[in-house]
Parts: structure tokens; C-alpha cells; sequence
């Protein structure tokens, strides 16, 4: 490039030179000789350009013509000379000599320059010459001709000699250029070699070949210096060293560490050269090096620049190793950077301590030992108080200079060299990244996410990528193409597109223009970067790069990149701290246990028995406490409660919760309907009332094996064994003796009536109606009555499943009252079987009735028996019920209404019943509801009349219609519909629907019976109550209970 | 290091700097641009301390790495392969106008241009 500047350059003055003396010819030309002036004007217009020499010599000609002919072909020949000498120059590529030329030229510049000079004055002169001249024009014509001539000739001769002058100097010069700059040449080879580009330099066979030789790791540079010594020391000597070069690329994180590749022709010399050299093995293994991998060995890479703003982490001085800093500056050459960190100053504490040591030693052991001063901002009053001799600044820029150390806004402030900064995989964390940022005087946080996101896309190498992801591109020529992570391979991803138009395309993509990409709503976990790792939350917004998401645990807004988020399939997030978990129960101190209700990254918080939250260590914690299956505890009420049972506070916020830890007299619960703790409270074991054991668990009674229920006579005369209480049995739910009204049959308290206030499995608080009080006697000595009625009732009677067990105890009768409907559902039950089974299986399911034919009774105590009716009691506590039915048929006053209903029939049938023979019984009732109770059984039978089994519970349909006759029936079905259904709404709803089926499926035999008990005598029950209205005529009762219960029935 | 001294002893090796286009203090190879001989503010300014990896450079001329490295019209010695931190602008202007020497920094940035 140089040698082509130089070569145009010089064309370029040639063609001056040849351009600009045609029309000095032709002004000579025609000028003749005869103008000094012209002349002049002539030549220092030549002056002007860089040839004057061939104007000089072309005047000659012009001025000579006549003369000096001989002259002419000499000035010719020189001429001619110098456009050889020119051509040779052209053609003579050697630096010097056109160096020379340069020079040559530019002497004769100067040369002119000075006769510019002169021409100036010349001008002048010729002016006044001009002025002159006319005057001496004037006066002697003749003369001025002769001194023209004469001054031509000697301006030619000067010239000439000039010429000549000039000539020799360059040559001269040229010399002297020469000798300055021969050994240019050697230089001249750096711009060549830049111009050459790389790839003309790759290696040939023809090259020396590249062994790499081991050596020791960390010695590869001393090892070259050895060589470079062995070079030298045998240089010129026969032993001289056959390699051409050798180098080392050594370094901490080098792969090339432990190598140094030696270049020469033969491995010999290599083996020869290195022969009883320290460190370095080159008789173990050798490896040639292939020509297409030798420029790779001496591959530069950039090393990143720093920027301002940029984060780096300290390496020294030592006190700081691996604290974060952030660049201020940088100087020009990118060797030094300033920094601000914070300080880690003790104000000299330490130094008191070794002040006994000599000073020089002070401050050695200083740095290095003991545990580092922790990261503070530089505390001007505290420096002032240790040493107000060494700090000295400006308070009001709140920079200071204190031992040696600049601080400026509490931070320190140094130069530092690159090299002892780590600038790579700098990882700043946010947490490290904020205390710069509220370091602003102001108090204003600065943070700059953007000089953060900066520092790490430097790590973007800890970026990972799986198959999957759902990945953008933000930078390059691809930037915003969005796509699924199908295979990732080192630095490159290859994405299927799945928007725009490169939609369905496969690209790869370089992982550092990668970014992943979420959703707003998506469920995604942090992976690591900051200290939210394992935090897993809901994406609430996304700006740029950064996700800002909702966690779980805490429901807190934490904003990350997006780099460190992934798509989460678990929810949660961290619920582990080495070996605790959460909810774990762990031991404090000797007297204190707590549950875990939060796990943070490095501590745990932890809700103690009293019912304070703390923050603990791990390390603060004792020990964890297994969860002990078999804890037991005590209610309220004396029930067994374990864990997982669901208990309820008696007092306070009644909160309810399942529990999870029983430590002593403390349960730990879990509730899902508060935040607070993780839901998680504490209580005292005697400060709840158990709501629902565990797998229906009932435990305080059953110390030993149920003698009753095993007892298979019991279970077939159940019914009979009315005098004997029954067992009691599972119960779910609320104790439905709650609320009831009993009669004491036992103890100090016989025969007083109270209603039940609170009940455990063995024991009822009974608060007495006689006075007062509250009383607890076992619940065996107790008799249910019916509240109204004053009727024996079975509590436990129900149309579930597990009813029949029950079902004998007349104690439980009372419940009826309360839960009415389930004898509706009962009822519905025995029917549903029926139903369920549609053949008409009820038909033996009636006769089952037959068995326990006590119910049918009851169902009579239930219509009729109203108060009046103690016989039908009777009936039932005797079970020949059919009698009492009968008498309860006709009790009823509304006995009339009765016999009025269709149903009589029905009741008929009724009695059939007993016998079994109620199919046609029901067949009669099931059309005479239709008849009578059209409006609410009519549809039932609609649509059931499509379904044989529908028939089934026309007998219920039957049941009911014999209410819905009469007035008196109104009430009934009232009672039924509305209490049952509305009430019971369980029982009852799933029962109708044909829940019943699967209810009554269990029970048929066995429930069979009840429901036609049940159901009688719930809406005997209700009989009691409402039928006296309806009794003394509540129509419309029964047509509001009408349409309800058709509604529920269609439900 | 001068080239009658390539040798330097492994205690000293830190304190080596390396010429960022030349080498230091009286360099033949680039004495007569940068004229570092004497000068402590032009080392500091054309040398630098921060490189990586070295060349022992026993025969430019046949050598296949000076080539490569463009040290092939240079002194035997020992080179840097890697050389962080550019010439001041003001001596780069000074050697491509007067010398006509156009630079080639070796901190990395040249292989992204060249090859």
C-alpha cells in the first residue's frame, strides 16, 4: 500500500511536469526572447509547479536557438537523461531510490521556493521594472535588446548551474537518505505483512511442522525462556538448536496449559533441543500438531473490554477477593480500571490489638488473617474517631481520603489493574447489586438493570437451554423470532420457529442472542442467579428480559431475568432446608418445639407452641422431632384425637383445622383458609372439639373388641332388643345427639328430662330442664324423645348404609325430630333398593319390612301417633306395630282424611304390607296418587312412568299420596318435602335422585323395613309438629309442600 | 527485553512487559518508530503488561509461527501472542503517517477484521 501510494504520487508530479511546460514552450515561443518580463512571469508560474527545470531548459532553447546550436542537443540529453532517470525510477521499485526521488524532488521545490522568494521580489521588481523599463524603454531602446540578452544568458547559467546543483544534491541526499534509512528495508516489512492477509499466511507442508511437548502445568513459560536461553547460549556453536520457534499458551483456565509447542523441521530436533531440560517431557508423549489446526493454536480472542457501569469482582487486594465492584473508568490503553467497592474497614480495631508487633510486621498479618471486616459503607465518624490524623476530604462532595484509601459516597474508590479483576461469570446477585444501588446520596435506588443485565450476559455460558423451551431471539439478523428448543448443542440451539413467517422453519441460533421466553400466567421456577432460587410462581408481568412473578409460598413479587427462570410443572417451591421441611416439627430448646412454616434459602421460621413465629437457623435448632403416628390426645371432650384428625377451637377464632403435630398437650394444626403461617396454628389439645376423626375413627369407646356387633343375635333382632342400647356406632359428622332431647334413664339424674348440650363417644352433657345445670352421664343412660312428641326416638335411624346397624336403639329415635328427612331418606332408601332394583326386588325389600315390620308401626307412630297416640309408641316399642299401624290408621282423627285419601286403599295395602302383598297394594296407590296427589306425585310417576322401576317408589309415591289426600296429608307431605329435602338436604337430594338406589342397595333387606318406618315416622314426627296445623286444617301446607316436593323430586 | 537478554529468570517473570507491537526498552525491532530506548513515558504508554502466552523466536525467517504472527522480519526473542491494550492514538497517527506502518493490535480484536 505504501509503495503504491509512493509510485502514484510520484506518476502524479511527472505529469505535472509534463503538462505544465507545453504552455510555458508556447509562451516562449511566442514571446521570444525579448520580454524579461515575461520570462519572469513565465518562471515563477514554473515556480509554481514543480518543473521549473524543463521551462529553464526550454527557454534555453527558445533564447539559444541562434546561438549556441551545439548547446541544444546537450540540453537535449539531459533531457533525456533525466527521463531515463525517471523511467528507471518508474521501473526501479526499490524504497530508497524513490525515497531519494521524493527527496530529490522536494529539494528542488525548496530550491524554487527560495527563487519564489526571490520572484516575489522579483515582482516587485518587475514592477517597478515596469515602471523603469517604459522609463528606459524610453531612453535606450537599442541598449535595453543587449541587456536583455545578457540577462537571459545569465539567467540561464544560473539556472544551469542550479540544474546541476540541484541534481548532485539529490544524489547526494539520497545518499545520505540512504544511510539514514537503509535499514528501513526491515521495517518496510511490517507494512507488508499487514497488508498480507491472514489466510495467504496459513501453513503449507512446505512450513516447519508443530509438535506439542508436555510439561509441567504452570512452567510452560519458564520453559520457553529456557529455550530461548539454550538458543542463544548455542547459537553459532555446532550444537546450535535445529527448532525454528517454540510457545506457550499456559494459563489458570488455558486448555492449552501443561503444552508447549515446539515448531521445527524434524521431531528430532525438538527431542535434540530439549534434551535434560527442567519441566518439560518430550519423551513422553509428543503430539504432532496438523497443519489446519496451526493457526488455531495461536488464535487471539478478544478479551472482553470493560465498560463503565459494568460489574467485576475483585481478585485483590486480598481483603476483598471476590467482592463485587463496579467500573468507574477505564483507562485509554484498557489496563486499568477504577472501581468502587465497598469497604471493609475496621477502623483500626484490629490494628490496636497487634500493636505490640513492629510496624512493618503490623500490617503483613493484618490483611491476611482473620475473618475479613464485614461490608460496610465508609463511616466518616467512625474514621474520625480512631484516626482523625489520617482522614482528610470534602464533606460536602463526601470524598475522603482516609489510610491511603479513597472513599467516595461511602464507597472506596481505587485503581485497579485488569488482571486483578475477574471479569467473566461475574454473577452478580441482586442482593450483592442493591447495596451499590441505595448507595445514591439521595437515597433514590439507581439500580441500572440494564449495566446488570450487561454483566450477565457475560455468563450467559451458565445459561442453559433445554429441549423444550420456549426461546426468542433478541439480537442479530433473526431478532424477535420466537421458537421451541429442539436440541441444544454447545453454544448453538436449534429452535423450531412457531411464529411469524419463518414459522414451521428449523434455525439454529447462538445461545448468546437467546433469550427464554414466557407468559404472563405462566407457572415457572427460578433456577438460579439470584437469591429467589427455587422460588416457583405465577408470571404477573414481563418487561425486556426481566419476569417479574407472584411465588407461591409467599405471594410476593419478585422480579429475576428471565435466563433464571423455567417452566415449573411443581408448585411450592422450596419447601426444604436441609433435612426440614416444611411443617416439620422440630425442638428448640429443651421446652420449646415448633412448626416449620416457612422455609427461607438459609433460615427457617418456625411457629413454637406458644404460638410465636421465629426466625431460626438451622443451626438453632435441636433437633427435628418424627412425626409420631401414634400420638394421641385428648379433646375437649375427652375424644381421642390423632393426627390428621380435623378438630375445631372452642373458643377463640374456632378455628378448624386438621392436625398435624401432637406435642404434649399442644396440636399443631393446618387450615387451608388462612395464609398466615402457612396456615399452620397451635392450640391446646383440650381447647378442641373434634369435627371428624380420621377414616371415621370413634375411639374413646372401643377399648376392646365390640362384643354387640359381633354378636349375629343381636344384629337379627336388632329391632327387638329395644331395652338394650345399642352400641354405639359410626358416626360422621356432627353427633346428631346434639341438640336433642333425652331423658335419663340412669343414675342420680333418672328420669329428668334435659337436652343434650355436647356429646363425646361415651359421655353426653346433658343440661337438665329441671334446673339449671349441666350434667354429663354416659350416653347409654340416656333416652331420646322426641322434642314435641315426647316419643322415644332413634337418633341414629337414617337411610345411610350404616343406619340399619343402628337402628334398634330407640334412644336415637329423637333424632328424627331434627333429622325428619332421614326417614325420608330411610324411607327413600328401602324404596330406592326397590327402586334400584326395579324387578320389583323391593317387593321382598317390602317383605324385609316384614321383619323389622317394627317400623311399619313406627311409620304409624309417625302419622298418627302424634301425641295422642301413646299406643302407637307402644305398638312400636312392642314391634306389632301392624297393630299399631292399624290403630294408627284410624287414630289419626285425620284418620278421615285419611281413609278420605286414595291411599286408604294403600293403607290397605298397608297392612298387605305386612304381608307382602303391598305390590298390588301399591299398584292400587300408585294410581289413587295419581288421583289424589296428582299435582306432586302426579309428575313423579310421569317421569318415572317411563322407567318400570319408577314404579317402585310409587309406593312411596303411594306413602304419600295417603297425605296428599286429605288436608291432613298436605301437612305430610309438607313435612316430608320441605324439612326432609331442605333440611336433609344429603340425605334426602341423593336419595331422591336415585341416589337412593345405591343407598338403599346396601340396606335393602334391613332398610328396607325402616324407610317405610322412617319415612312414616318422619312424617309421623312432623306430624306431631306440623300436623296439628295441618291437623286443624293448613291446606295450604300441603300445597306448598306439594310443589316443593315435586321439585326436589324432579332435581 | 533487549535481545542480548531474552533470558529472564522465572522470579522476574512478572515483571515482564511486552511491547504491544514492538518489544521494549531498545527494541531492534522497533527502536527507530516508537523510540522506547531511555523514554519511561513512551514504555509506559507502547508497552504494555498484560499479555498472554510467549514465543521463543529462534529462527524468524523459516519459522511458519513468526510468519503467522507477522514477526518473520524481526529479531530472534521471545514474543507475546497475546497482547491486551492498543497503542495510544496519537503514535498509531505518528507511525501510519510517517512510517507507514499500519498497526496490527494483538489483543484479539484483529482476527474478527482479518481472517
Amino acid at each position: 500500500m505504501a509503495s503504491s501510494n509512493d509510485r502514484s504520487r510520484f506518476e502524479d508530479s511527472e505529469d505535472e511536469e509534463d503538462f505544465n511546460p507545453a504552455p510555458a514552450d508556447l509562451s516562449d515561443e511566442e514571446a521570444g526572447d525579448d520580454d524579461a518580463d515575461q520570462q519572469l512571469r513565465s518562471e515563477a508560474r514554473g515556480g509554481s509547479s514543480p518543473a521549473p527545470r524543463r521551462d529553464a531548459d526550454d527557454d534555453e532553447e527558445g533564447a539559444e536557438e541562434e546561438e549556441d546550436d551545439v548547446r541544444r542537443p546537450a540540453a537535449d540529453d539531459d533531457d533525456d537523461d533525466e527521463e531515463e532517470e525517471d523511467d528507471e525510477d518508474e521501473d526501479d521499485v526499490q524504497q530508497g531510490h524513490r525515497r531519494k526521488r521524493r527527496r530529490d524532488k522536494r529539494n528542488a521545490f525548496f530550491d524554487i521556493e527560495a527563487e519564489v522568494d526571490d520572484e516575489d521580489e522579483g515582482e516587485d521588481d518587475e514592477k517597478d521594472g515596469e515602471e523603469i523599463g517604459d522609463f528606459i524603454d524610453n531612453a535606450h531602446i537599442d541598449d535595453m535588446a543587449d541587456n536583455n540578452r545578457n540577462d537571459d544568458r545569465r539567467h540561464r547559467e544560473l539556472d544551469r548551474r542550479r540544474e546541476m546543483e540541484s541534481s548532485m544534491d539529490a544524489e547526494k541526499q539520497a545518499e545520505i537518505l540512504r544511510q539514514r534509512y537503509g535499514n528501513r528495508r526491515s521495517a518496510r516489512g511490517f507494512g507488508d505483512a499487514s497488508i498480507v492477509p491472514k489466510r495467504l499466511l496459513l501453513p503449507s507442508v512446505d512450513d516447519p511442522s508443530i509438535w506439542a511437548v508436555r510439561c509441567k502445568e504452570g512452567k510452560e513459560r519458564e520453559v520457553i525462556f529456557s529455550i530461548m536461553k539454550r538458543i542463544e547460549e548455542r547459537a553459532g556453536t555446532k550444537d546450535e538448536l535445529a527448532i525454528t520457534a517454540a510457545f506457550e499458551r499456559g494459563g489458570n483456565e488455558s486448555v492449552m496449559k501443561g503444552f508447549i509447542y515446539v515448531e521445527a523441521q524434524r521431531q528430532t530436533d525438538i527431542l535434540k533441543a530439549l534434551d535434560s531440560m527442567l519441566n518439560v517431557y518430550p519423551h513422553s508423549k509428543m503430539i504432532l500438531v496438523e497443519i489446519k489446526d496451526m493457526p488455531e493454536l495461536l488464535r487471539v480472542t478478544k478479551t472482553p473490554s470493560l465498560e463503565p457501569g459494568a460489574w467485576v469482582r475483585l481478585k485483590r487486594p486480598v481483603k476483598h477477593s471476590g467482592d463485587l465492584a463496579q467500573v468507574l473508568d477505564v483507562t485509554e490503553n484498557g489496563l486499568e480500571a477504577r472501581v468502587r467497592f465497598i469497604p471493609r474497614l475496621d477502623y483500626g480495631v484490629r490494628d490496636d490489638a497487634l500493636s505490640v508487633t513492629a510496624d512493618g510486621k503490623r500490617k503483613r498479618p493484618f490483611g491476611m488473617s482473620g475473618p475479613k471486616p464485614p461490608q460496610r459503607l465508609f463511616s466518616e465518624v467512625e474514621a474520625r474517631k480512631r484516626h482523625p490524623r489520617h482522614i482528610q476530604g470534602n464533606p460536602t462532595t463526601n470524598t475522603w481520603s482516609y489510610m491511603g484509601d479513597e472513599f467516595e459516597n461511602g464507597f472506596q474508590v481505587k485503581d485497579v489493574k485488569i488482571q486483578q479483576l475477574v471479569v467473566t461469570d461475574v454473577n452478580p446477585t441482586l442482593e450483592e447489586v442493591t447495596r451499590f444501588a441505595s448507595g445514591a446520596e439521595d437515597g433514590t435506588e439507581n439500580l441500572d438493570l440494564k449495566a446488570l443485565a450487561a454483566s450477565l450476559k457475560d455468563s450467559n455460558t451458565l445459561v442453559t437451554y433445554l429441549p423444550g423451551d420456549i426461546i426468542e431471539v433478541y439480537s442479530g439478523e433473526q431478532k424477535g423470532v420466537v421458537g421451541k428448543a429442539t436440541s441444544v448443542q454447545g453454544d448453538i440451539v436449534t429452535m423450531s420457529v412457531t411464529e411469524g413467517d419463518l414459522a414451521g422453519q428449523t434455525i439454529e441460533v447462538p445461545i448468546k442472542g437467546l433469550r427464554k421466553r414466557f407468559r404472563v400466567g405462566d407457572h415457572v421456577k427460578v433456577i438460579g442467579g439470584s437469591r429467589f432460587r427455587d422460588e416457583v410462581g405465577m408470571v404477573v408481568k414481563i418487561s425486556e428480559d426481566r419476569v417479574t412473578l407472584l411465588t407461591d409460598q409467599t405471594n410476593t413479587e419478585v422480579t429475576v431475568f428471565s435466563k433464571d427462570l423455567r417452566e415449573a410443572s411443581d408448585i411450592g417451591g422450596q419447601g426444604a432446608l436441609g433435612q426440614y421441611e416444611l411443617h416439620d416439627l422440630v425442638q428448640l430448646d429443651p421446652t420449646t418445639v415448633g412448626c416449620i412454616v416457612k422455609v427461607d434459602r438459609e433460615s427457617l421460621v418456625v411457629l413454637d407452641q406458644f404460638g410465636d413465629t421465629r426466625q431460626v437457623m438451622p443451626s438453632q435448632i435441636a433437633n427435628k422431632l418424627p412425626k409420631r403416628k401414634q400420638a394421641v390426645a385428648a379433646d375437649r371432650d375427652g375424644s381421642e384425637i390423632r393426627l390428621e384428625d380435623v378438630v375445631k377451637e372452642f373458643t377463640g377464632q374456632q378455628r378448624q383445622g386438621k392436625i398435624i403435630h401432637i406435642h404434649r398437650s399442644y396440636v399443631f394444626l393446618h387450615t387451608n383458609d388462612s395464609k398466615e403461617n402457612a396456615g399452620v396454628f397451635v392450640t391446646k389439645a383440650s381447647m378442641v372439639n373434634t369435627i371428624a376423626a380420621k377414616g371415621g375413627r370413634v375411639s374413646a369407646a372401643s377399648t376392646g373388641p365390640d362384643l354387640n356387633t359381633m354378636n349375629p343375635a343381636l344384629k337379627i333382632h336388632k329391632n327387638g332388643a329395644e331395652n338394650k342400647p345399642q352400641q354405639p356406632i359410626k358416626m360422621f359428622g356432627r353427633d346428631k345427639a346434639i341438640e336433642q332431647t333425652v331423658i335419663i334413664k340412669k343414675g342420680a339424674y333418672k328420669g329428668l328430662l334435659g337436652i343434650v348440650k355436647d356429646t363425646t363417644d361415651t359421655h353426653a352433657r346433658v343440661e337438665l330442664h329441671t334446673k339449671s345445670k349441666t350434667v354429663t352421664v354416659p350416653r347409654d343412660s340416656l333416652a331420646f324423645k322426641n322434642r314435641m312428641t315426647g316419643a322415644t326416638i332413634d337418633i341414629n335411624t337414617r337411610g345411610r348404609g350404616g343406619g340399619g346397624a343402628g337402628r334398634g336403639g330407640g334412644d336415637r329415635v329423637p333424632s328424627w325430630q331434627g333429622g325428619s328427612r332421614t326417614p325420608m331418606a330411610s324411607g327413600n332408601s328401602d324404596r330406592v333398593p326397590a327402586w334400584g332394583s326395579r324387578t320389583g326386588g323391593r317387593t321382598p325389600a317390602w317383605k324385609a319390612q316384614d321383619l323389622s315390620g317394627a317400623r311399619t308401626p313406627a311409620w304409624a307412630d309417625g302419622s298418627r301417633t302424634v301425641n295422642p297416640y301413646d299406643g302407637s309408641r307402644t305398638a312400636y316399642g312392642a314391634g306389632s306395630r301392624t297393630p299399631a299401624w292399624q290403630s294408627g290408621a284410624r287414630t289419626p282423627a285425620p284418620g278421615d282424611a285419611f281413609g278420605a285419601g286414595s291411599r286408604t286403599p294403600a293403607y290397605g295395602g298397608g297392612d298387605s304390607w305386612a304381608s307382602g302383598s303391598k305390590t298390588p297394594a301399591y299398584g292400587a296407590s300408585a294410581p289413587t296418587p295419581g288421583a289424589s296427589g296428582n299435582d306432586t306425585w302426579g309428575y313423579t310417576p310421569g317421569a318415572t312412568g317411563s322407567s318400570n322401576p319408577y314404579d317402585a317408589p310409587t309406593p312411596g309415591g303411594a306413602l304419600l299420596g295417603a297425605p296428599t289426600p286429605g288436608a291432613m296429608n298436605a301437612p305430610t307431605p309438607g313435612a316430608y318435602s320441605a324439612p326432609t329435602p331442605a333440611a336433609n338436604a344429603p340425605t334426602p337430594g341423593g336419595g331422591w335422585q336415585g341416589g337412593w338406589g345405591a343407598d338403599s342397595a346396601p340396606t335393602p333387606a334391613a332398610g328396607a323395613p325402616t324407610p317405610a318406618a322412617s319415612g312414616f315416622a318422619g312424617s309421623g314426627g312432623y306430624y306431631g309438629a306440623p300436623t296439628p296445623a295441618a291437623y286443624g286444617g293448613a291446606p295450604e301446607t300441603p300445597a306448598a309442600s306439594g310443589p316443593r316436593y315435586a321439585d326436589d323430586d324432579d332435581e | 527485553m533487549s535481545t542480548s537478554a531474552n533470558f529472564v529468570t522465572p522470579g522476574q517473570q512478572r515483571h515482564l512487559r511486552a511491547c504491544m507491537r514492538f518489544r521494549d526498552e531498545g527494541c531492534p525491532n522497533c527502536e527507530e518508530f516508537l523510540h522506547l530506548a531511555g523514554s519511561q513515558d513512551q514504555i509506559e504508554s507502547c508497552t504494555s503488561q498484560v499479555f498472554e502466552g510467549v514465543i521463543t523466536l529462534a529462527n524468524p525467517a523459516r519459522s511458519w509461527i513468526a510468519k503467522w504472527q507477522r514477526l518473520d522480519g524481526y529479531v530472534g526473542g521471545v514474543y507475546a501472542i497475546k497482547v491486551s491494550g492498543q497503542l495510544p492514538d496519537e503514535i498509531r497517527t505518528t507511525l501510519e503517517e510517517e512510517y507507514r506502518i499500519s498497526y496490527i493490535p494483538r489483543d484479539g480484536t484483529e482476527t474478527e477484521t482479518d481472517s
